[in-house]
């Protein structure tokens, strides 16, 4: 109790000691010429805006409000559905990659286009919901005690009977941890469907529009603003979770889709390979059909294809998509390993020391759940609209969830493995190599793995609201010149390159852990 | 009771595939636990004396051979409500209190809980956990927790009883007391029973006869009659005749 305390204390001092600092570098305009205003500036320029916020703040929170309750539901259902049938799963393994990986921005243009009104921000929000609580509900469903299905099972009970009297009951702490988790992202969601137009309201919206105006003050209260409402829904969510559980627990963020891993049947098996690939695509030019959208501004797959290979223009589209490619590509690359090799460092420290641990994972769980959006515009206040605001803005989104993952798979290594090599006198430097970075290997995959989308979602928000380059630009300029078959080619290709960035990590991850006797992690 | 009440396995076998291996579980077992009869099933682990359960609960099926309880198919006797089953870990539902975790059998079997509230609370005073009807299993001791399970067993006045090494995970001094406790609560009841167990001293003084398992490939080594009186009294743990038959049991284990 007295080290809790004392624990609290110093956090507390830290705290103020950063508050402090901050406020005399920014009085002192210290950071590029008053890019990092002080936190009194910050807390003036909001009380003065304080008039603009409550439009603004209400539309998001209707969007977000909206997205997170249907993608929630659609999410559990689909959970319960994949946990059940495993070839549902196989099914729609497909889908939930794409789902997982998709950069929320690069689709956000094609959303405007296709919907209208407050829609294209339910669907971002119910987007960022739903892999996370799916994968809960399915963790949540599969951890189940075998024993207490056993009971069910032993006096008869049907599949129905397993999922209603315990499987659905047992999931609910998962379930409701995946909900805390989604419900920071049903905010981003919304204020990043904002960013592709549509709406005068919403705290998206009043930062584009505050982009041009020389006000860092407003933009880091937006930030704030935005930041504020992603931990109140967290907070909110981990109430409701505390009620319920009598207990909140850890999550981490699943970053495999269901539907592996079974007896092969080669035939069968190719089947269901090929339908899980094929249902997006089905999905996507369904939703366009039943909704008859005109086919100008909604292309279907087949419009696609028409556009970057078949028409007249498709020569000068494959080009402006592969310089585009040419920039955002590497640029991905760099800023995620950057980010990871931090994140793994700094996990592997804070082994040899836990004390990094305790003063970091506060800040990295508050960063986890601030909308990256709010970072943007500052980072291009202090560091410009070069290459490194890219770099910079990648390694910043990529690092915390990378951070938070490895810091826990690296806690979990077993005492007894330690206490092993501890025994025999081993330095903290040899129980590094010998025990705790092999077992961090699987964690060191699902952290990439995490990473991957948000490392694309980065470098494409930085290019669209900073450096002019690359996919985020493209698509972008495409809103401008009306280029429609242009912003469905760059949201098709995003997907597509954070899709194929996932399976290679994970083929490389089946072929290393297999050969380390390892199961992935989570 | 009629004879259909017994648990019949005739050339039971069973087998399981590892990544290269293939483990007997099971190589043509034949048992007979006649109706009302107590039999006890005791081997080293890996002998199939879980998975021989788990086949006559219906919770799993053989490769070849047949069983019967109450003359029934396993999983029809179980959906027709005519067993009752504890495990070892009490299996419990942490969020059902002590009376809802009794009448879990009852919502699986879609019975009505309020024309069974007097058997529940018959039980519950049966196990000797009276006042404790709306505690949840996080608030109970294991011993506690065990007695549970065995309510929840009967909770369906079951005729055939299975019991997987229900005190498994007690100490002994507890255990020797729920062996009292369910020998009294077996002699009201009469249900034909079967138990799992690791323990010779338990097995000798609940059962009719000792059921000797050895493995690789599981089979049935020997058959040990134990002719005691019931009701079995504690003071027989330490008579000459007890430790005689523990001794033959300990042997057939062995191999001989």
């Amino acid at each position: 109790m007295a080290t809790e305390t004392a624990r609290r204390r110093n956090t507390l001092r830290n705290a103020a000691i950063f508050l402090v600092l901050w406020e005399v570098i920014g009085d002192l305009r210290l950071v590029a010429d008053g890019a990092l205003p002080s936190p009194s500036a910050i807390l003036i320029a909001l009380w003065r805006d304080l008039a603009d916020y409550p439009p603004h703040i209400l539309a998001t929170f209707e969007g977000a409000f909206a997205g997170f309750v249907i993608g929630n539901l659609v999410a559990v259902l689909a959970g319960i559905l994949f946990a059940v049938s495993p070839v549902a799963a196989r099914l729609g393994r497909g889908l939930n990659i794409a789902l997982f990986a998709l950069p929320p921005i690069a689709i956000s243009p094609i959303l405007v286009l296709t919907f209208s009104g407050m829609t294209p921000r339910i669907v971002l929000a119910a987007i960022g919901c739903y892999f996370v609580t799916m994968s809960a509900t399915i963790t949540g469903i599969s951890q189940t005690d075998r024993r207490m299905l056993d009971v069910v099972r032993a006096y008869g009970g049907s599949r129905w009977k397993e999922l209603r009297l315990v499987e659905i009951r047992a999931a609910l702490p998962a379930i409701l941890a995946g909900l805390r988790v989604a419900a920071p992202a049903a905010v981003l969601g919304s204020i990043l469907a904002e960013f592709g137009g549509g709406g005068r309201f919403g705290l998206g919206a009043y930062l584009i529009g505050s982009l041009g105006r020389a006000d860092p003050g407003r933009l880091w209260g937006i930030g704030l603003a935005a930041t504020g409402m992603a931990l109140i829904a967290y907070g909110i969510c981990a109430l409701i979770e505390a009620r319920i559980t009598h207990s909140t627990r850890a999550v981490n963020i699943a970053a495999t889709a269901p539907g592996e891993e079974r007896e092969t049947r080669p035939v069968t098996d190719t089947l269901i390979a090929l339908g899980s690939f094929a249902l997006p695509f089905a999905i996507w030019w369904l939703l366009l059909k039943l909704m008859g959208t005109p086919e100008m501004i909604a292309k279907t797959p087949a419009g696609v294809v028409d556009y970057l290979f078949l028409a007249p223009s498709a020569p000068g589209a494959q080009s402006r998509l592969l310089a585009a490619l040419a920039e955002t590509l590497p640029m991905t690359i760099i800023g995620m390993a950057a980010g990871l090799a931090f994140a793994f460092l700094l996990a592997l420290a804070s082994v040899v020391r836990p004390g990094i641990v305790r003063g970091f994972m506060p800040i990295a769980l508050v960063t986890q759940t601030m909308p990256l959006v709010a970072l943007t515009p500052l980072l291009v206040l202090m560091l410009g609209r070069g290459p490194s605001v890219i770099l910079w803005i990648t390694i910043s989104v990529t690092f915390f969830p990378a951070f938070v993952t490895l810091a826990q798979g690296l806690s979990m290594v077993t005492r007894g493995a330690l206490d092993v090599v501890k025994a025999y006198g081993a330095s903290p430097m040899t129980q590094l190599r010998l025990v705790s970075i092999p077992a961090s290997l699987p964690w060191l995959f699902t952290a990439t793995r995490l990473a991957v989308p948000r490392a694309l979602l980065g470098v494409m928000i930085a290019e669209w609201l900073a450096t002019g380059t690359g996919l985020g630009n493209l698509l972008n300029q495409s809103r401008g010149y009306l280029d429609y078959g242009m912003i469905w080619t760059v949201a098709v290709a995003s997907v597509l390159l954070a899709v194929i960035f996932y399976q290679i990590v994970l083929i490389i991850e089946r072929r290393v852990l297999r050969s380390y006797g390892m199961r992935p992690a989570d | 009771m009629s004879d259909s009440s017994g648990i019949r396995l005739e050339n039971v076998s069973r087998a399981f595939k590892g990544r290269d291996t293939i483990v007997q579980a099971l190589d043509n077992v034949s048992l007979d636990c006649p109706a009302g009869s107590f039999t006890a099933l005791i081997g080293p682990s890996g002998c199939g004396k879980s998975t021989m359960l788990r086949l006559a609960l219906g919770l799993d099926r053989p490769d070849s051979g047949t069983i019967t309880v109450s003359g029934r198919d396993p999983a029809e006797a179980a959906r027709a409500g005519l067993t009752g089953v504890a495990f070892q870990d009490a299996a419990l539902m942490p969020w059902r209190n002590v009376a809802d975790n009794i009448a879990l059998p009852l919502d699986v079997l879609g019975r009505k809980r309020a024309e069974h509230a007097g058997t529940i609370t018959d039980l519950i005073e049966l196990v000797g956990l009276t006042g404790f009807e709306k505690a949840l299993p996080g608030e109970l001791s294991g011993g506690m927790r065990q007695r549970v399970a065995i309510a929840r067993s009967l909770v369906t006045s079951p005729q055939v009883l299975f019991l997987d090494e229900p005190f498994g995970a007690l100490d002994q001094i507890l255990r020797r007391q729920m062996n009292l406790e369910l020998q009294r609560i077996w002699i009201k009841s009469r249900a034909t029973t079967l138990l799992v167990t690791h323990g010779i001293d338990e097995a000798v003084f609940l059962a009719d006869r000792v059921v000797v398992m050895q493995s690789r490939p599981g089979r049935i080594g020997r058959v040990v009659d134990i002719p005691l009186e019931r009701p079995r009294r504690p003071e027989i743990f330490t008579a000459p005749e007890f430790h005689a038959l523990q001794d033959e049991v300990a042997e057939a284990l062995d191999g001989h």
